[in-house]
């Protein structure tokens, strides 16, 4: 039987190292890192699950960490890794409203902004001293920061994968918040639409920004004309 | 037994819709004059149940429709509902027998199916919007109301003017319905039910307060609210024109009357205020009356004036109220309320004998008619009642109800603040003034179009009216005696002692006098008969040209008003040279400025644009930009739950 106190210190490590993720993801410009990055972020996720499993025992969290560990670790990354091999651009150096550096920054105050309030939400409860407060803040930020990658990145794939650290973040807010089975089958849902729109990119054209994608889309279907095409 | 009449009777009015909607691809009388029909036979029917249940003070409850808890389709019909159900089974028979042959001479073809079905939902519409028994039945059917009569208004939109009305009044009506949704709104947070019930003393209740009356002043017409109604009356069918000004309006009033009366706990402000609207209402609207040569919107300002009246009457009940003079606050009630009733009458009365005049002569310019008593006896007898009664002559109706209130201002001598008597004395004065400026207006009217000569070919040409043009008006004309002289009467029927004069006694006297005057007049003229021509200053014979105008008789009045009527002048020249010194040619133009709508309206107007034109920036088409909105959205929550919830 390993030690709660040593298990709850490992967690608390996995969210250092999930910030870090988040981090690399929102200010790096090399497009081959990024998904490596996810990777590695998906990864924590599946250890954080396990560790919270041996804390306290309920099998859904198993599950949670072999669903991630498959979809999130294995097949997604390989699926952009693949199309990331058929395209040339290898950095995203398009940015809208905010650059790398000020993101980052802005990520900082982010977290301190969500401590904070969650502290005032949750003041003279139980949670406010437990692990499940820091899980709720570390949660919500990685939601947040992922939605600043979405809307500050011009690349589709960059976006893509902002929406991706999104949906981590709210995974990880549901394992440590809220109720665990429709968690799971929001995120199952949630996998599938990405997967669909992965594919849609990988038959449109993914080196390209959106505004593009668009134009390529209308073209496509509107004359056939398939020399835009990836 | 009651209630099941009061369902029938709404079934009437339905079918009253069916039926000429049912034959809407053919174009023939007997569908229109089927509608016609049912309006009369339902609001009998109304009229009648209405009547008992006002006299006996019974109540009937029924609830049509819940599709959830708390949200139901519910009616009740007390005294107060029963009144205004009263007013509209009278106007509606009276319209109904006059559209009967009016609408048959209307261009549209098969349009006038659509017009009598839709008079028909209109009417229904404003039955059940007075018969709701909670805010959520008053709300949608009042909705149903807006929408009907934006409908009728539009009925000739091949016309820019008519278009025009329509959008402005689309718009009001449309604020006013937001305004009444958001007191409800507030109502309903206060109290968590939508049941007209008490809703107690809070700032939430006076703020809500605020926006119903804003809301129902809007489609009352109260200054500076008013501007739809001298744009929607012209332009829409005579028998819609009087069904709004005489019926819709006091829905309005009804609405405010019944949420003082059942919701709120008003204080003394609240008085004030209604008072102080009114009073700028009925001196403002009489005022602009006077200087109008469209017939109809003449009437339309005179509505104005008329709701400013009865704004009156409850701004003194609630000042009264609050004060503790129970008594003295009960009279300014009836009196709001018998002058609604009044006002209801005289004005349909006159709305559908203008409407006879304008089919008649093709136009509404009254500077164009004249002559007109020779050539349509009947309907200028019966618009001349409208206009005494209007004009608050004794013994009618309007008389009746004025001097109601003016008993009520006399008798505010009882509040103790010197303050509120000043102001009370204030209103009094110019409420005295709006009644010697309403004569003024009708002798005008009532001269400019039945008097003297025609102005015009088609005045020279017109002819008196069909029967039915005249009976509806005719039914009208006698209830404007009737409940002039048998005013004291019928408030005792109804259970109320009110301190004013017998007008029966009052009208035998008016009536001895004038026997009296014929008598001495006939036994003491010369009975020398001298034929001669009038001296026409040197002219063969008299012109029309001669005549004293509309425009001549009410010069004075415009002198005295001038700061009123404000103009504005306007030259345009051209020069032949560079240096503007050889003229070339020139116009120059005076005309009055529209103050409420250049001033109020249309600024506010282009700042709803501008900020229109800002907001949309937001929508940029960048998904991006969304997505930051989303951002910014989630950040906002987290700020409410973390710092303000």
């Amino acid at each position: 039987m390993i030690d709660p106190a040593l298990i709850q210190s490992v967690i608390r490590i996995l969210f250092a190292v999930v910030i870090v993720t988040a981090a690399y993801i929102i200010s790096t410009r090399n497009l081959i890192s990024l998904v490596s990055v996810y990777a590695v972020q998906s990864l924590t996720l599946v250890f954080m699950a396990l560790a919270l499993w041996s804390l306290e025992g309920v099998t859904v969290l198993l599950g949670i960490a072999v669903v991630t560990f498959v979809s999130k670790v294995l097949v997604i990354p390989y699926f952009i890794a693949s199309i990331q091999e058929r395209i040339r651009i290898r950095r995203d150096i398009e940015f809208h409203f905010l650059s790398p550096t000020t993101s980052l920054l802005l990520s900082m105050a982010l977290i301190l902004f969500i401590y904070i309030a969650l502290a005032n939400i949750l003041e003279g409860t139980p949670a406010r001293e437990s692990l499940f407060f820091f899980g709720a803040v570390i949660g919500l930020s990685l939601m947040l920061m992922g939605m600043m990658v979405t809307f500050s990145r011009k690349r589709a794939i960059t976006k893509v994968l902002g929406y991706l650290s999104m949906e981590n973040g709210v995974l990880l807010f549901g394992m440590f918040v809220t109720e665990l089975p429709f968690i799971i089958e929001f995120l199952i849902i949630i996998d599938l639409v990405i997967l669909v729109i992965l594919t849609t990119i990988l038959t449109v054209g993914l080196d390209s920004t959106l505004e593009e994608y668009h134009q390529r889309l209308h073209r496509f279907h509107l004359v056939g004309d398939t020399e835009d095409g990836p | 037994m009651i209630a099941g009449l009061f369902i029938i009777s709404l079934g009437i009015f339905v079918l009253g819709v069916l039926l000429p909607l049912a034959g809407t691809w053919q174009d023939r009388r007997i569908f229109r004059a089927g509608s016609h029909l049912c309006t009369i036979a339902g609001s009998i029917l109304l009229g009648a149940l209405s009547l008992f249940l006002f006299l006996t003070g019974n109540d009937i409850a029924w609830t049509a429709y819940q599709p959830v808890a708390g949200f139901s389709l519910s009616f009740v019909i007390d005294r107060l509902s029963a009144f205004f159900l009263l007013l509209i089974s009278v106007v509606s028979i009276c319209v109904a027998l006059y559209a009967a042959e009016y609408n048959e001479h209307l261009e549209g073809g098969l349009r006038r199916n659509l017009l009598s079905g839709c008079t028909n939902l209109f009417i229904l519409s404003m039955v059940l919007v007075v018969a709701s028994a909670n805010t959520f039945s008053f709300l949608v059917f009042w909705e149903l109301m807006a929408g009907c009569s934006f409908l009728l208004v539009m009925y000739d939109y091949s016309r820019a003017t008519t278009r025009k009305a329509g959008l402005f009044y689309f718009v009001m009506t449309h604020l006013s319905t937001l305004f009444v949704l958001l007191g409800i709104v507030l109502l309903f947070s206060s109290t968590g039910s939508f049941v007209l019930a008490p809703a107690g003393v809070s700032p939430v209740s006076a703020i809500a307060f605020v926006a119903l009356l804003i809301g129902f002043s809007i489609k009352a017409g109260i200054i500076p609210f008013h501007k739809w109604l001298p744009y929607a009356h012209p332009a829409s069918p005579t028998p819609i024109s009087a069904l709004m000004s005489s019926v819709m309006l006091k829905i309005a009033v009804y609405g405010l009357l019944r949420f003082l009366l059942d919701v709120f706990s008003p204080d003394v402000w609240w008085g004030i205020l209604i008072l102080i609207m009114g009073t700028t209402t009925a001196v403002l609207g009489i005022i602009y009356a006077l200087k109008e040569y469209d017939i109809k919107a003449m009437l339309a300002y005179s509505s104005i004036e008329n709701t400013g009246i009865i704004f009156m009457g409850i701004g003194l009940y609630v000042i009264f109220s609050s004060y503790q003079l129970f008594d003295l606050a009960l009279i300014s009630l009836l009196s709001a309320l018998f002058h609604t009733l009044n006002h209801a009458i005289f004005k349909s009365l006159l709305f559908l004998t203008a409407g006879s005049v304008v089919h008649a002569t093709h136009t509404r310019d009254i500077e164009q008619m004249g002559g007109l008593i020779h050539r349509m006896p009947y309907t200028a007898g019966l618009f001349f009642v409208g206009a005494l009664a209007i004009a608050a002559l004794p013994p009618l109706n309007g008389f009746a109800s004025e001097v109601l209130l003016f008993i009520s201002f006399f008798s505010s001598i009882a509040v103790a603040d010197p303050l509120f008597k000043v102001l009370l004395f204030l209103c009094l004065g110019l409420f005295a003034l709006t009644s010697a400026l309403s004569a003024a207006c009708f002798v005008k009217a009532f001269g400019s179009v039945f008097l003297a000569l025609p102005r015009s070919p088609e005045s020279g040409r017109a002819e008196e009216v069909p029967f039915l043009m005249l009976l509806g008006p005719a039914l009208l004309a006698s209830a404007c005696i009737v409940l002039g002289l048998f005013a004291a009467q019928i408030f005792f029927i109804a259970g109320f002692t009110v301190p004013m004069p017998d007008m029966f006694l009052v009208g035998l006297l008016l009536l001895a006098m004038l026997v009296l005057t014929f008598a001495v007049l006939f036994f003491t003229a010369s009975r020398d008969v001298r034929v001669t021509d009038t001296w026409g200053c040197g002219t063969l014979s008299q012109q029309p040209a001669m005549e004293y105008s509309g425009h001549g008789f009410s010069e004075p009045i415009d002198i005295i008003f001038s700061t009123v009527y404000r103009t504005k002048m306007k030259n345009e020249r051209t020069f032949f040279d560079q240096k503007n010194c050889i003229f070339a040619e020139g116009k120059a133009e005076i005309r009055l400025i529209k103050v409420f709508e250049e001033y109020l309206y249309l600024p506010v107007a282009r700042a709803s644009y501008a900020t229109a034109e800002t907001v949309s920036r937001f929508q940029s088409g960048c998904l991006d930009t969304y997505l930051l909105y989303v951002f910014c959205a989630v950040i906002a929550v987290i700020v409410f739950l973390g710092w303000l919830a």
